[in-house]
């Protein structure tokens, strides 16, 4: 990243929970903001550069599944939802209402640091272009539509490559089955979703050492699916 | 008043009893209610077998104040019937062979639906309780968790820095309150899981599932508890895809994981497998443990059982109760095997085989 550090907004009602999450990205220099509420969260949102929002979803004044959607109508700032509420259709719509990732409480400072650097990352890639992705020995070139595995080419069918390249515009994030059914197969086949059980299993085939315990091409049960993060499979 | 009455009074019991004199007392109105509007007809209705009619102080009474009640406003019923309007007249003798049968009649049917009442009195009284209790469970399994992410997070922060790295005590007790936290968040899970279960019951979000992927999220879920174990993973080519809630079955393959673990020597493996049959998906996960005893495969499914032989182990006797109602709900079985005490434990989910669904066509 860039010389400056990275401006996270907090938006959380419980004090020691702000106090750990400030003491965590302190420690990774990042500079932290902090809002207790939806309202002040916007009005910082609005006023301030940010890189990160770290949003919890229960907070005292609004449900913070509005304050996701009021943010993504001016903003594309990566936003991580945190929740203990944590039932996978939440999860899903927070996903498709345009959140980057969710944590679910209680979590560890590494586990959102990590989500929070991919967030990060991907952000910077959109700004600068950034064609090749690698994940583990998998390496994806967007611009030549070429896979490798431990630098030898593999040959995907169509529908194969077109999964990965979606999971690799969001390298380290989850994307939810029905952005990955529509993007693969189109809207006509949202409800098709063994198709994408049977060409995740074909897939993994191909591009994991051990296809049986997936490291490159994680689930995320009831929700999505994730490519591992550069720096989790390193 | 004396004192120690007073006490009473307002004891549990006391009040137990205060609401039973009311009760009592408020029985005894409705049968003058009765009484008096039957005499009051009387004068223009040739009223023969009013008998029936008191039936309705015993149920009243049955539903709102229990049996006592109940049973007063039968015998006073009785008492009124035969005074008032059988022959003799305000004499308690009855003459006539049919009131006799009347009254009969009467203390059977009041005994009958009296006894039905009281039933779903006590089932209903049941209910509130059991609603009271989840909804309770349910607010501080809530409560509990904002603090202890709270404690999780910190820690989690403190493990990270510098100083306490350095520190071979520190860093060990930061462990600690980590490795704790994370148990008692186990715990809190299971009592909303269980809480969830017997209170609305599951409703599985059903779709269509690789098995393999259930079996690594529950690996990796339980990875960090698991420790360094050596845990021999036989997955089988091709097999079906299932039509379950994948939450659930993960859930419930976690459980039996964090069993295997729980409950044989660490420097033994664990087996976690899936295979098929025709008709259903196995997956299965095994340990070297102490073993079952006779009769033990069905009995640790039951809530709050544990085994004598594991008492020195942590452990609510929930777990496997709840992977069992969890794969229930998903239509599956779940089976535990023993070669016997001492040759280890093998506990099996059998999900069901459905028609898979049709594939789609040309992708090379």
């Amino acid at each position: 990243m860039n010389d400056t550090p990275p401006v996270v907004l907090v938006i959380d009602d419980e004090p020691q929970i702000r106090r750990f999450l400030r003491a965590g990205f302190d420690l990774e220099h990042f500079t932290v903001l902090e809002e207790e509420t939806g309202e002040a969260g916007l009005r910082t949102a609005t006023l301030r550069a940010l890189d990160l929002i770290v949003l919890d979803l229960n907070l005292p004044d609004m449900d913070g599944a509005i304050v996701l959607e009021r943010i993504r109508g001016w903003s594309k700032v990566p936003i991580i939802v945190l929740s203990v509420r944590a039932s996978d259709d939440d999860k899903v719509r927070l996903l498709e209402a345009g959140a980057d990732d969710y944590v679910v409480k209680p979590f560890s400072m590494p586990e959102l640091l990590a989500r929070a650097r991919t967030a990060l990352r991907r952000q910077a890639r959109g700004t600068h272009g950034e064609p090749v992705i690698k994940v583990g020995p998998l390496s994806i070139d967007l611009a030549a539509r070429a896979v490798l595995v431990d630098g030898v080419r593999v040959a995907l069918s169509p529908k194969e490559y077109r999964l990965l390249q979606v999971l690799a515009q969001h390298a380290g994030n989850v994307v939810t089955h029905n952005i990955l059914l529509r993007e693969v197969w189109g809207a006509r086949h949202m409800q098709n979703a063994h198709y994408l059980r049977i060409l995740v299993r074909k897939l993994r085939r191909k591009i994991e050492q051990n296809p049986k315990e997936p490291r490159v091409l994680v689930s995320e049960l009831g929700v999505g699916y994730r490519l591992a993060s550069g720096s989790e499979s390193d | 008043m004396p004192s120690y009455l007073k006490q009473f009074l307002r004891s549990p019991q006391g009040r137990s009893l205060t609401e039973q004199l009311v009760g009592n007392l408020l029985a005894l109105l409705i049968v003058i209610a009765v009484t008096a509007v039957l005499i009051t007809a009387s004068f223009w209705l040739p009223i023969q077998h009013v008998m029936i009619l008191y039936l309705i102080p015993v149920i009243v009474a049955a539903l709102r104040w229990g049996s006592l009640a109940a049973l007063l406003a039968g015998v006073l019923g009785l008492a009124a019937s035969a005074f008032f309007f059988y022959e003799p007249i305000y004499d308690f003798r009855v003459h006539s062979p049919a009131h006799l049968v009347d009254m009969l009649m009467f203390i059977t049917v009041a005994a009958i639906t009296g006894w039905i009442a009281v039933t779903v009195r006590q089932a209903k009284m049941r209910a509130q309780a059991e609603s009271l209790r989840d909804a309770l469970i349910g607010s501080v399994s809530h409560e509990l968790r904002t603090p202890l992410s709270a404690i999780v997070g910190s820690t989690s922060v403190l493990a990270q820095s510098t100083t306490v790295e350095r520190d071979e005590h520190l860093s060990s007790l930061v462990r600690v309150v980590r490795n704790e936290a994370e148990r008692l968040n186990g715990n809190i899970q299971n009592l909303l899981d269980a809480t969830r279960i017997s209170s609305d019951g599951i409703q599985p979000h059903w779709e269509w599932v690789d098995p393999e992927d259930i079996v690594s999220a529950a690996l990796a879920r339980k990875r960090p508890m698991l420790a360094g174990r050596e845990v021999a993973l036989a997955v089988a080519d091709d097999l079906p895809l299932a039509y379950v809630d994948p939450s659930l079955i993960e859930s419930a393959l976690g459980q039996l994981i964090e069993n295997a673990a729980k409950y044989s020597p660490a420097n033994t493996p664990i087996t976690v497998s899936a295979l098929s049959s025709n008709d259903a998906i196995y997956i299965e996960v095994g340990d070297k443990g102490a073993g079952l005893a006779a009769g033990e495969a069905s009995k640790i499914f039951e809530r709050f059982y544990r085994s004598p032989r594991v008492a020195g182990v942590a452990g609510s006797g929930l777990g496997l109760w709840i992977a069992r109602s969890l794969t229930q709900a998903c239509g599956g079985r779940i089976k535990a095997f023993s070669a016997g005490e001492g040759h280890g434990t093998t506990v099996s989910i059998a999900l069901p085989v459905r028609q898979q669904p049709a594939s789609e066509e040309g992708d090379e």
